[in-house]
């Protein structure tokens, strides 16, 4: 297929009017039906259902539509991040991360997302899901990283990004710290910090134990909690992909094992401009498991 | 050399087409390309090939006209990291590119597959060049390579359980034809190998004699 087509057909599933759309694409109407015709020959079938007052798109261009229109962003976006380049950008790359989620995973292609356009300014908001899906849809964030379960409106695109799993963060001579690893079991005298950045990977412990675990409410920062540990109120169970300096103690959480899968989420269909869009294009082309 | 890559393309077809169903989905794709003319929509030489920044296997962005200030860019479009004659082409590549280097020119290969799946493809040929990652063919529709499926060869990939849709975040069911194209320093194409068969691609000797006479 090629660029010029596609754009035609995106142009037409806006106008529904083939004169309208060959107009905007600034082309006659006969090369523009011309190749329209050559899309739906390559593609399998007709795009579009055409009547005398009615332009409508068929199935097969429906199905097709999203596919295309990342197509057409990504072309888009490749050459754009060379342009925004050479003009020196400005603006800003606007990343949500659900409760708990680590920067550090996506920080070095926040990093090379700056160092090619070092007037963009970077901004992080964490917040409840809801309140991202939110944020992403009026357009106040251009993307987001959040936890596969959470509820996500039909529009927004998903990528898998990575599975992460719950550590057990102990203050600093903790009995608990002489072993390698732990479990249920050894933590149920222990009272845990909970609080809403934790990652629900206490809640998820209570169910799958099917226990009661001494818990102690505590909302704020994540680095709040944690000096909290460090002070001896309890210890914390939160996701291995954070950073956790001395003197805590940091040890893998394997009875249950308690995971958790984080995707990237965009609004489909909606260009995002030169720095997010070549962000996501970074961070789908990682693997970030390992 | 002994074998050339030519010949082991041919083995691995003929070893290939054994199998009838395989056959039927292969000569599908053939047909069907050919009656389109897709070749001729091809970016064809004596054409501006447009300028890019793509994400390396790596994580990195690669700009082509950053790469094209050292000399011209043998850019390469692959299937993807579970395709058997990109595994051959990939490793005759990865053997020729000392002399592709010698005659000035770097090397680019573009795939289509994301999560991993380009560092995966590079790691295993333990490639010198950038291996790129082309998310949502953005950089493939630019240069006319980019096809939809057709149905009995993207059965045939269900049934081998290759999941497209999570291989390459996109699930519009396309492939790239494996083309490739050598840009000059000015940024135009100075040569181009594009065939709708998958088992026919460009001699790396072939490719190396172009950059000479550049």
């Amino acid at each position: 297929m090629e660029l010029s087509q596609v754009r035609y057909f995106m142009t037409l599933c806006r106008t529904l009017n083939f004169t309208r759309a060959a107009e905007q694409c600034n082309v006659t109407q006969p090369a523009f039906t011309r190749a329209i015709a050559r899309l739906e020959e390559e593609l399998g079938g007709a795009l579009l259902f055409r009547e005398r007052n009615l332009t409508q798109l068929t199935e097969l261009g429906r199905e097709m539509r999203p596919h295309l229109q990342a197509m057409l962003d990504a072309a888009d976006a490749a050459s754009a991040l060379a342009a925004a380049r050479r003009r020196g950008m400005v603006g800003s790359l606007k990343i949500g991360l659900g409760p708990g989620i680590a920067a550090g995973v996506i920080a070095p292609a926040v990093r090379e997302v700056a160092q090619m356009l070092p007037d963009v300014a970077i901004q992080f908001d964490e917040a409840a899901p809801a309140v991202l899906v939110e944020g992403m849809l009026a357009d106040r964030l251009d993307c987001a990283l959040l936890p596969e379960e959470c509820e996500m409106p039909e529009r927004l695109n998903r990528w898998a990004l990575y599975t992460e799993a719950a550590v057990v963060v102990l203050p600093g001579g903790h009995p608990l710290a002489a072993k390698n690893a732990l479990t249920a079991q050894d933590i149920l005298g222990e009272t845990i910090l909970v609080g809403e950045r934790c990652g629900g990977f206490s809640a998820r412990l209570g169910e799958a134990a099917g226990c009661a675990f001494r818990l102690q409410r505590c909302e704020g920062a994540v680095g709040q909690m944690l000096d909290l540990v460090a002070a001896g109120l309890g210890i914390a169970l939160l996701s291995d992909r954070l950073r956790f300096a001395p003197p805590l103690a940091v040890r893998r959480f394997s009875e249950p094992e308690l995971t958790r899968r984080v995707v990237l989420a965009a609004v489909a269909g909606r260009p995002l401009n030169p720095a997010a869009a070549n962000f996501v294009r970074l961070c789908r082309t990682r693997d970030f498991s390992g | 050399m002994s074998e050339t890559l030519t010949s082991r393309l041919a083995q691995l077809l003929e070893n290939r087409r054994q199998n009838a169903g395989w056959d039927a989905a292969y000569l599908e794709i053939l047909e069907k390309l050919d009656r389109e003319g897709f070749v001729s929509q091809i970016l064809a030489p004596g054409s501006a090939f447009p300028d890019f920044v793509l994400p390396s296997a790596e994580g990195r962005f690669v700009a082509l006209s950053e790469q094209l200030a050292r000399g011209p860019v043998v850019l390469g479009f692959f299937r993807g990291e579970w395709c058997p004659f990109c595994r051959l082409v990939l490793g005759a590549l990865a053997e020729a590119l000392p002399e592709i280097e010698a005659a000035g020119g770097s090397l680019l290969a573009l795939t289509p597959e994301t999560g991993g799946l380009a560092l995966k493809m590079k790691r295993f040929h333990g490639a010198g060049f950038e291996v790129l990652a082309d998310v949502d063919f953005g950089v493939g529709l630019e240069a006319g390579v980019v096809f939809k499926i057709p149905r009995l060869y993207r059965e045939r990939l269900v049934a081998a359980g290759l999941d497209f849709p999570q291989r390459q975040g996109n699930a519009a069911w396309c492939l790239p034809v494996p083309a490739v194209f050598v840009i000059g320093t000015d940024g135009v194409v100075a040569w181009r190998f594009a065939n709708v068969d998958f088992s026919r691609r460009a001699e790396p000797d072939e490719i190396i004699a172009v950059l000479r006479r550049l």
